[in-house]
C-alpha cells in the first residue's frame, strides 16, 4: 500500500474535549490521516433506523450511520478509530456496538478509544501504529516462519528482553529489568548473543518493540520498529503454535495491559489500558515486595490461597496495597494475599478490558506476568476456560520482532 | 502547545439561505457580487456567505433579504468561508453543521408561510393554534377516548 | 433589543427569526467566533482547548464527560447572558455544538433555572404550523419589548 493510511472517525465529544488535534496528530506520526465519511442527511435518517439501536445523541446518530456506509462500503477506507466521551454510558453502548459489527462485518481493522480532555497524542500512538500496520502491512504479518539469524528486542517500561533465533528456533535469549534504556538493551543483547553462540555481525535482521521501541531501534540500527500490539500477537499464536483461526491474547503488562483478539494471527480488535497501576504487574511487584518473597514465588505462593479469604474494596494500587497490609495485620496468610492481588488484578482486566475484544478460544496470557500461576488461574476462572501460557511467554514482544524482522533479511 | 494566530479577526461571516420559486442561489449571488464593495462573498448549495466588518455584512445582507424577506434566511457563523479546519475538502465529511441546515431547510417553506401571512397582514386574524405554536406536552396530547371511539365505528360501517 | 438564547443553538430558523423581529441571537456561532478569532494556543477544528472542559466544571461537575463540559463552555455564559430563550424542542438533527444529548438535556434545564421568559416550540410540519410558530414567536419577542 502506497501513500497514507486512510482512518475512518466515528466520535462523540473530541472537539469539545479539546483533543482533535491530539487524535491528528497521532494518526499524522504514523503516517495516516484521520478523515470523517460524508453521508447525506437522508442516509443519516435511513442508516441509523436499520441499525436499530436508538440512542439520543445527535453526534450518536452520525457515528453509526457513518459505520454503515463503510461496512456497506458506500465508503472506503483502511481503518476505524472510534472515539466517545469516557464516562459516558450512552457512547460507550455505541462504541461497544459499532466495534463488534465493523469486525464483524468487515475486514476493516477497528480501535476504539474512549478520552477525556488529558488525552494526549503520545497517549494515542501506539494504538494507531497498530491500525495502520494491521491495513498498510499484512504482508509483512502474514509470516508464519522465522528464517535465518535474526534478533528481536523489546524494550518495556519494567524490562528488557531479547531473543536470537535461527531457523525458526530460539537459540538465545536476555532479560533484565530496565533501567537506562539503551543500556540495559545492550545488555540483553549480549546476554541473548552469547547464549546463542553468535556474534553481533552474523545477525542478519533486527526487530524491536515496547516503550523504548524507537530510541534503541535507531541504536541498533534495527530493520523493523514496531508497536507490541502486532508483534505481541504474532509473537502468541507462534509461540502456542495457533497461527491459524481465532485466538485472545492477553498482555498484563508493567505499566499497560493489552487484550487483542486475533484472527490468522493479525490483530482484529484490541484494547490498551493503562489508566489504572492496581491492574498492572506493577502491583504484583509491590504485593510480593510486602509479602516478602521475590516476584517468581508470588505465583506458587498464590496458587496455596483463597482469594476470598481477604476483603480488597478497591482496584487502586495504593488503597489496594493498603488493603493487603490490613489483611496481613489482621492475620490474613501470605499465601491468601498473594492470591487476593491476582484475583484483584485478574478482575480489572476482565471488567475493564475483556468487554471490549471478543473473547475467542484459545485464550493465550504473555507477557512476563503470564509466568505468574496464580494470575493465570485467576484469569482462567473468571474466563471460565484454560488459559494457554506458550513457552517462552514473557519474551513474546522479542520473539515477534524476531520472526517478523525476517521479513528483512540481508547478508552482513 | 502550539500558538494559535487568530484569523478573520474583527471580521463577521453570515450565511445567507434561499428557498424560493423566483430566484435561485445562483441569482443571488450575481447580486450579492454588485453590491459586495470589497467584502467577501462565497457561493453555497444553499444561497451564500458574506465576509467583512459588521457593518459592511448588515448592509449586504439587508439589501439582499429585501429581494425576498420571505424566502431569505440569515444566520452567524463562527468561521470564515473556506477554512480548511471545517471546510469538507479538507475534512473528508461536511461539518457537523451542515446536517443541521440540511434538516431545517427542509422544512424552511412552513416559515415562509408564516412569514407571508405576517406580511400579508393577516396575523390580526384569529388562527388555529396549531400544534407547532404549543407547548411540547400539548402536542402530544392523547386523543380522546370519546373520538376514538367514533373512529373505530366509522371503519367498521 | 434582548439577547435571546436559542435552542438549538445552531438553528437558522431561529437565529433568522430572532435578528428580524429586532433581537440579538445567542447561538454556536457567536461562541466559536469570539474562539476562532482569538489568540491563545493552536487547537483545532474549532479552538477548544482541553482547558474549554475544565471552564465547564462550573456547569456541570468533574464526573460529566468532558464534551459535555466542553460544549457547556460554549454555551453556559450565553445562558447566563441571556434575557430570554427560545427552545425548539427537537435537536435530533443538530450535530456537532448540538451533537450531545445529555447537554442538551442540561442546557434546557439551565436555562428555564435561570427563570427568564422561555418560548418552547417544536418544529412547524405544515404551513399551518408554519404560521403559528412564526407568530407565536413574534408575538414572544415583542411582548419582551413592552416588558422593557
Amino acid at each position: 500500500m502506497t501513500g497514507k493510511v486512510r482512518i475512518a472517525q466515528l466520535s462523540c465529544g473530541p472537539e469539545y474535549s479539546g483533543v482533535q488535534k491530539e487524535i491528528e496528530d497521532a494518526a499524522g506520526s504514523v503516517d495516516a490521516e484521520i478523515f470523517f465519511p460524508d453521508i447525506s442527511l437522508k442516509e443519516i435518517k435511513k442508516s441509523f433506523a436499520e441499525f436499530g439501536l436508538d440512542v439520543r445523541s445527535p453526534d450518536l446518530k452520525l457515528a453509526i450511520a457513518r459505520a454503515k456506509a463503510l461496512v456497506e462500503g458506500r465508503i472506503e477506507a483502511d481503518a476505524v478509530f472510534i472515539a466517545t466521551c469516557f464516562r459516558c454510558a450512552e457512547a460507550a453502548i455505541v462504541r461497544n456496538e459499532l466495534r463488534h459489527y465493523i469486525a464483524s462485518n468487515s475486514k476493516l481493522p477497528v480501535v476504539s478509544y474512549s478520552f477525556t480532555e488529558r488525552t494526549t497524542s503520545g497517549t494515542l500512538l501506539t494504538r494507531m501504529e497498530a491500525l495502520t500496520t494491521i491495513a498498510r502491512r499484512r504482508a509483512l504479518l502474514a509470516r508464519e516462519r522465522q528464517e535465518g539469524l535474526t534478533m528481536g528486542i523489546d524494550s518495556g517500561s519494567a524490562t528488557t528482553k531479547a531473543v536470537v533465533m535461527r531457523e525458526n528456533e530460539i537459540i538465545g535469549t536476555g532479560w533484565l529489568p530496565t533501567t537506562g534504556v539503551i543500556d540495559s538493551a545492550e545488555k540483553v543483547i549480549e546476554l541473548a548473543l552469547a547464549q546463542a553462540g553468535v556474534n553481533r555481525g552474523d545477525i542478519q535482521a533486527v526487530g524491536t518493540t515496547g516503550y523504548g521501541r524507537f530510541l534503541v531501534g535507531d541504536h541498533v540500527g534495527a530493520d523493523l520498529i514496531q508497536e507490541e500490539l502486532t508483534v505481541n500477537s504474532k509473537g502468541a499464536v507462534f509461540l502456542a503454535d495457533t497461527q491459524h483461526g481465532p485466538a485472545t491474547v492477553i498482555d498484563i503488562g508493567g505499566m499497560d495491559n493489552k487484550a487483542i483478539s486475533v484472527m490468522d494471527g493479525i490483530p482484529g480488535t484490541f484494547t490498551m489500558g493503562g489508566i489504572c497501576a492496581g491492574a498492572s504487574g506493577r502491583f504484583l511487584e509491590m504485593t510480593s515486595k510486602r509479602l516478602g518473597v521475590d516476584i517468581t514465588e508470588l505465583g506458587p505462593l498464590a496458587m496455596k490461597g483463597m482469594a476470598r479469604q481477604v476483603p480488597m474494596n478497591s482496584y487502586c494500587i495504593v488503597f489496594g496495597t493498603q488493603s493487603l497490609v490490613n489483611a496481613l495485620a489482621a492475620g490474613s496468610s501470605p499465601e491468601d494475599v498473594a492470591a487476593a492481588a491476582c484475583h484483584s488484578v485478574a478482575e480489572q482486566v476482565f471488567e475493564q478490558q475483556l468487554q471490549e475484544v471478543d473473547i475467542k478460544e484459545p485464550v493465550l496470557m504473555v507477557g512476563g506476568t503470564s509466568l505468574i500461576q496464580g494470575l493465570v488461574h485467576a484469569m482462567g476462572e473468571l474466563l471460565q476456560t484454560e488459559i494457554v501460557v506458550p513457552p517462552y511467554s514473557q519474551y513474546i514482544g522479542a520473539v515477534g520482532s524476531a520472526l517478523l524482522s525476517s521479513g528483512f533479511l540481508k547478508e552482513r | 502547545m502550539k500558538e494559535y494566530i487568530p484569523v478573520a479577526k474583527g471580521t463577521v461571516t453570515k450565511y445567507v439561505f434561499i428557498e424560493s420559486v423566483s430566484m435561485t442561489p445562483g441569482d443571488l449571488a450575481i447580486r450579492a457580487y454588485e453590491i459586495s464593495q470589497g467584502a467577501m462573498i462565497k457561493e453555497t448549495c444553499f444561497g451564500l456567505q458574506v465576509t467583512g466588518t459588521a457593518d459592511e455584512v448588515d448592509r449586504i445582507v439587508g439589501a439582499l433579504r429585501a429581494l425576498d424577506p420571505d424566502h431569505i434566511f440569515v444566520k452567524d457563523r463562527g468561521f470564515p468561508p473556506g477554512d480548511p479546519r471545517r471546510c469538507r475538502a479538507d475534512r473528508g465529511g461536511a461539518r457537523p453543521g451542515f446536517h443541521g441546515h440540511e434538516f431545517e431547510m427542509s422544512l424552511i417553506r412552513h416559515v415562509s408561510a408564516g412569514l407571508e401571512h405576517i406580511r400579508e397582514g393577516k396575523d390580526s386574524e384569529k388562527t388555529e393554534p396549531a400544534p407547532a405554536a404549543l407547548p411540547p406536552e400539548d402536542r402530544d396530547k392523547k386523543l380522546d377516548a370519546s373520538r376514538l371511539k367514533k373512529i373505530i365505528e366509522a371503519l367498521e360501517s | 433589543m434582548a439577547k435571546i438564547f436559542i435552542y438549538p443553538g445552531t438553528s437558522l430558523i431561529l437565529s433568522d427569526l430572532v435578528a428580524r423581529f429586532g433581537h440579538t441571537p445567542l447561538g454556536a456561532a457567536m461562541a466559536i467566533r469570539e474562539r476562532v478569532q482569538t489568540a491563545g494556543f493552536e487547537s483545532p477544528p474549532l479552538q477548544i482547548t482541553p482547558e474549554e472542559p475544565k471552564k465547564g466544571l462550573k456547569y456541570a461537575a468533574v464526573e460529566v464527560p468532558s464534551g459535555v463540559r466542553g460544549r457547556m463552555a460554549l454555551y453556559g455564559p450565553m445562558i447566563d447572558d441571556a434575557d430570554a430563550a427560545i427552545i425548539v424542542n427537537e435537536a435530533d438533527l443538530s450535530f456537532g455544538c448540538m451533537g450531545c444529548a445529555r447537554t442538551n438535556e442540561l442546557l434546557v434545564f439551565l436555562v428555564k433555572k435561570r427563570g427568564i421568559p422561555v418560548l418552547e416550540l417544536m418544529y412547524p410540519r405544515t404551513d399551518e404550523e408554519g404560521i403559528a410558530f412564526v407568530k407565536r414567536i413574534r408575538d414572544f419577542l415583542e411582548n419582551l419589548g413592552r416588558k422593557e
